[in-house]
């Protein structure tokens, strides 16, 4: 029945409504054809595609991830293609360990660091020469050196003087976990261990000092003054021959003593006294339960055997502590050992009592005589103790700003040899020329032309002098070098001063390069174990999801077990079977059980679609199993089980640092895993080398979940906020 | 349910064994390591001695062909010995005997040589469990605590913070936080040792001893808990008996504490549970940073040092935790929410 306006009736209208400026005449109906039809859709009809697009569009954090990851996996790419630097093998020594540097100044990623507390040298009466271990701190890269009162300092170092040593040890510990601990003297340079047993007598005017990281002993004389003499000396020991007979060594007054750094100087007048102890004032230490006690060495009287015989005898050792010194309590007596390793002497807590300090003795080699700075220091293995050593040492200290690329890259005058300067001739930098008539007697030459050709690219400073040049004749054939002023960085063949981006490692690598490498190789194992892992657990999902039954029955335990084994164990049986880890090793390890994640995704979705009508449908019409799997059922669970798969990426990059960093990853290969375990020494010193690749694994871990979950929201709406 | 239970105990037993047993194969199959070599005769010949009351070796007074790997000559009182690697099929077979008669796991190689493999298991254990201790008693409460409020508080600022803090917290890898931790509070401002101390430190020490490897533990679970909690409470939220709940006159906090969190925690809890049987285990990152000698760590140097019967105990250890883990978690299900009947065939 076709409607009127008639039909319509207003009732009931409030009062307001009620006007009757509005007359029914004033409406009219929009359309009065009775048939309605469907208008076209105005826009485009969208894909699924774009769809998810859009979705993953107003996600902005995903955005945010996709834009990071894509300039990471960029610069992954591009990095070590278009880098100079070659970071496969270790580089010049002068690039060690530079500080990342962006800026040309400013303090602030510019190459230098800001030092605090490095003791300085302050035996010159000039304060203004006073300058930190130069051959830790070149002259030229220190800038606003500010050098501090005197200080009491509870460690000692190589310039401090007048100390106390502590020798304790814990009151109420057995020494059980002791008896690892060697312990060598040191000396500076702070590299040379001296053993007890391997020295001569001060006649033979020798020391034997053993560099630590190679065995191999050798004989120096010119690190320290022959027969040069040590400060006071507290330590007194008691110990038995092989047959048990009791000595008692006494240490003497060190007046002809080897300046060696070893507690036990060789002796050969008085006995010396007991030092004062003070105990530590600060810290943790105060708490301990320590008792202190003084030690004398000293000769036993009745013996006739030298010097030397004395110590071959030492095969056990007591160290009797100073009873009226620990507060009348009783003392246990511990014993150690001497062996040809270095001295054992459990009784000592080497991490509480290590070093001290020469009190301003003075060394006398026979012509000269000047202040010792030579400290002595129980050296213990373990380096990153904390615990304090010497307690109230003197030291002044400096603070200063210290550019590393000045100091090791910069001017510096140098000796070059020959071979050298010749090559700088034949490309064409540096004209040289030079003659004599009878090499063997002139001093100065008859022509001598020097001219810099090239100053973008010759190292020289200035041309030399022949002054400068020193020739010397070997085999008939003369060869010279030349002592000058270069600039470093053009000698290693840069252009203008290098700078590294995140700086070099302790081999001189450019950081940049290296971490973007290892990246790279994280990367690409990552994507390289999904590929596989995808592929297999796609198939053996779907077989196990759409076969069901025993088939799947009996592939589930497969997988139950497979999963049940830790990752950490699959990986460490195939290294060590193996051998060796390399690329393709390790991304076996990570496929072994990497796959089952996607097998049970792929499976439950299988068992969701499989009864579905359109399979049935399909299936009547004749379907294969093949066909129906990848025609009708995968299609429509990928999106599902690929974003969710995705994430295994990350997940790869996470256990293969992890296992990298636990040392049992790529050897010959560089990822962020190793190289965050390589630089983990460095993390006290140049903790750069460990936040640059420490912040771009975050990076990366953090673009990729966010990416990765933006991703899955976007394709599968319905799971939206679920984490996993 | 009992019966589902004991079926389960007995799959991961059986599971654990299939493990044990591949590894065993996988490892022994690198050969013996003859970590006496070089060193004087009578050493030497106590070692196999060892090795061949463990059933690993065999001795013959004349050289035999194809029977196996000859590992060494050596001389002695009674004359000349030829010692054997016997077939791994057998060294199996005597392990084996040696653990189900004796529960004798063998002794170590490297690590502490001679000692029962049991019983450097039983000294690094300890130390593990403390700290794995101590680290779920807080981190458990601190990610309920976090989830919960920004589960509450969805989509607000607090909600965006922690799932912001949470998200970068659980991508960074644990060694980075570790690494960081160490640099910032123990070498740059010396707050707390940098290594773990030894037992002979004071109380006050040890306990400070104790806040890094803890608070590093603690950051990946409190993150997942917090995770979990709140993904699992705003679903709650959500459903229809909370807003019937609402409706019949109940206040906001009466219905979150009465029906939301009761609902929410029957997935949290097991987790929980599983997350106790974990403490079995020791993190190997942590303890090899912090030198923690802990069964992680020994995991670690039994690896590098390739001292199989350590491994093989440590190995032993986590695989049944991880086992152990699993079926707490699923059993605790039917516990918790009497409507879950695990394992049920449908």
């Amino acid at each position: 029945m076709k409607k009127t306006d008639k039909d319509f009736e207003f009732t009931n209208l409030p009062e307001e409504c009620n006007d009757s400026s509005i007359k029914k005449e004033d409406f009219k109906f929009v359309k009065v054809d009775p048939s309605f039809h469907e208008t076209k859709f105005e826009t485009k009809p969208t894909t699924f595609l774009k769809d998810s697009v859009k979705r993953f569009r107003k996600n902005k954090s995903s955005v945010v991830a996709a834009y990071v990851l894509g300039a990471l996996v960029l610069l992954a790419i591009v990095v070590p293609l278009a880098s100079p630097y070659d970071v496969s093998k270790p580089g010049d020594t002068s690039l060690y360990n530079l500080q990342p540097k962006l800026f040309n100044g400013g303090g602030f990623w510019d190459g230098t660091t800001t030092m605090k507390n490095i003791a300085v040298d302050a035996s010159d009466p000039d304060q203004t020469k006073w300058r930190p271990d130069p051959t830790r701190f070149l002259e030229d890269g220190i800038s606003n050196l500010t050098i501090s009162n005197a200080q009491y300092t509870d460690q000692a170092n190589e310039y401090s003087r007048e100390g106390y040593v502590n020798v304790g040890y814990f009151g109420s510990s057995n020494f059980t976990s002791l008896n690892s601990r060697v312990c060598t003297a040191t000396l500076k340079p702070a590299q040379y261990s001296i053993y007890l047993n391997e020295f001569d007598t001060v006649n033979e005017e020798k020391i034997k000092l053993y560099n630590e990281y190679y065995d191999e002993p050798y004989l120096t004389d010119d690190i320290l003054p022959k027969n040069s003499e040590l400060g006071e000396v507290t330590l007194q020991f008691n110990y038995e021959d092989e047959e048990g007979k009791h000595f008692v060594i006494d240490l003497l007054t060190p007046k002809k003593v080897h300046n060696i750094g070893s507690p036990l100087l060789l002796p050969d007048t008085e006995p010396i006294d007991i030092s004062p102890i003070i105990l530590a004032k600060s810290g943790f230490t105060t708490e301990f339960n320590r008792y202190w006690f003084s030690i004398k060495v000293s000769k036993d009287p009745l013996s006739t055997s030298s010097d030397k015989d004395i110590l071959s005898l030492i095969k056990k050792l007591t160290i009797m502590p100073d009873v009226s010194l620990a507060s009348s309590k009783v003392l246990e007596y511990f014993t150690g050992y001497l062996n040809n390793v270095g001295v054992y002497i459990p009784g000592i807590n080497f991490d509480n009592a290590g070093s001290f300090v020469a009190r301003s003795s003075l060394i006398k080699d026979g012509v000269n005589s000047f202040t010792n700075t030579g400290y002595w220091s129980f050296n213990e293995y373990d380096i990153n103790s904390s615990f304090k050593k010497v307690h109230l040492a003197v030291c002044h200290f400096a603070s200063f700003t210290y550019d590393t690329y000045k100091a090791t890259l910069g001017k510096r005058n140098m000796v070059i040899e020959d071979s050298e300067i010749n090559e700088w001739c034949d490309k064409g930098w540096l004209y040289l020329s030079f003659d004599y008539d009878d090499i063997t007697l002139e001093i100065y030459p008859d022509t001598f032309v020097c001219v810099i050709l090239n100053s973008d690219r010759c190292p020289l400073v200035e041309p030399f002098d022949y002054t400068d040049i020193y020739l010397y004749h070997y085999d008939d054939e003369t060869f010279f070098s030349v002592k000058t002023d270069i600039l470093y960085y053009k000698k290693l063949g840069y252009v203008t001063m290098p700078k590294f981006l995140f700086g070099t490692d302790k081999t001189g690598r450019d950081m940049f390069k290296y971490v973007f490498e290892g990246l790279r190789n994280s990367l690409l194992l990552g994507i390289l174990t999904f590929v596989v892992c995808f592929l297999f657990g796609l198939l053996w999902g779907a077989i196990s999801g759409y076969f069901g039954g025993t088939v799947d029955l009996v592939m589930e335990r497969f997988t139950d077990i497979l999963s049940g084994v830790p990752w950490i164990v699959v990986m460490t049986i195939v290294i060590l079977k193996t051998e060796k880890s390399n690329f393709w090793t390790f991304a076996l390890a990570l496929c072994l059980t990497g796959w089952i994640g996607t097998a049970s995704l792929t499976r439950t979705q299988f068992y969701r679609f499989r009864g579905r009508e359109y399979v049935l449908a399909s299936r009547t019409l004749g379907a294969s199993d093949a066909r129906l799997i990848a025609k009708h059922i995968l299609p429509n669970a990928m999106g599902t089980i690929i974003t969710s798969s995705v994430l295994m990426i990350p997940t790869v990059i996470f256990e293969e640092a992890t296992i990298s960093y636990l040392g049992l990853g790529f050897k010959n290969l560089s990822s962020l895993g190793v190289i965050l375990s390589n630089n983990q020494n460095e993390l006290t010193t140049h903790p750069y080398q460990l936040i640059f690749p420490a912040v771009v694994i975050a990076l990366v871990m953090i673009a990729f979940n966010l990416f990765g979950n933006g991703l899955r929201d976007a394709i599968n709406p319905s799971l939206k906020g679920e984490e996993e | 349910m009992l019966k589902y239970s004991i079926k389960r105990i007995f799959l991961a037993l059986i599971t654990a064994f299939i493990i044990l047993t591949l590894t065993f194969f996988l490892v022994k199959s690198l050969g013996i390591q003859d970590t006496s070599f070089g060193q004087k005769e009578h050493v030497r010949i106590a070692f196999f001695a060892n090795q061949i009351n463990l059933g690993y070796v065999v001795r013959f007074d004349h050289e035999v062909s194809g029977y196996g790997r000859l590992l060494a000559t050596l001389t002695d009182s009674e004359g000349v010995w030829y010692y054997y690697e016997r077939p791994l099929i057998e060294q199996y077979g005597a392990w084996l005997k040696n653990i189900v008669t004796k529960w004798d796991w063998g002794t170590s190689t490297v690590i502490e040589p001679n000692v029962s493999a049991i019983e450097i298991i039983k000294q690094r254990l300890p130390v593990s469990l403390k700290i794995n201790i101590v680290s779920v008693v807080i981190s458990v409460p601190l990610g309920i605590a976090l989830g919960i409020w920004a589960g509450l508080k969805k989509n607000t600022w607090i909600d965006h913070t922690i799932s912001t803090l949470v998200m970068i917290f659980i991508s960074i890898p644990y060694f980075v936080i570790v690494s960081l931790m160490m640099y910032f509070l123990c070498f740059k401002n010396q707050l707390l040792p940098s290594i773990w101390p030894s037992p002979n430190a004071t109380t006050g020490y040890k306990i400070a001893g104790y806040i890094i490897p803890v608070v590093s533990l603690s950051f990946g679970s409190v993150c997942g808990y917090t995770r979990f909690v709140r993904a699992e409470l705003c679903e709650v939220m959500s459903s229809e008996y909370l807003l019937l709940a609402r409706t019949k006159g109940l206040t906001k906090n009466q219905a979150i504490t009465r029906h939301a969190l009761k609902n929410a925690f029957v997935p949290i809890l097991p987790s929980i549970l599983a997350e106790f049987i974990g403490v079995f285990g020791g993190s190997m990152v942590l303890e090899k940073l912090y030198g923690i000698n802990g069964i992680g760590d020994l995991y670690i140097s039994a690896i590098n040092n390739k001292d199989y019967n350590v491994l093989m105990v440590d190995m032993a250890i986590f695989t049944t935790v991880g086992l152990l883990a699993g079926i707490i978690l699923d059993l605790s299900y039917g516990f918790i929410d009497p409507r879950i009947r695990m394992g049920e065939k449908k």
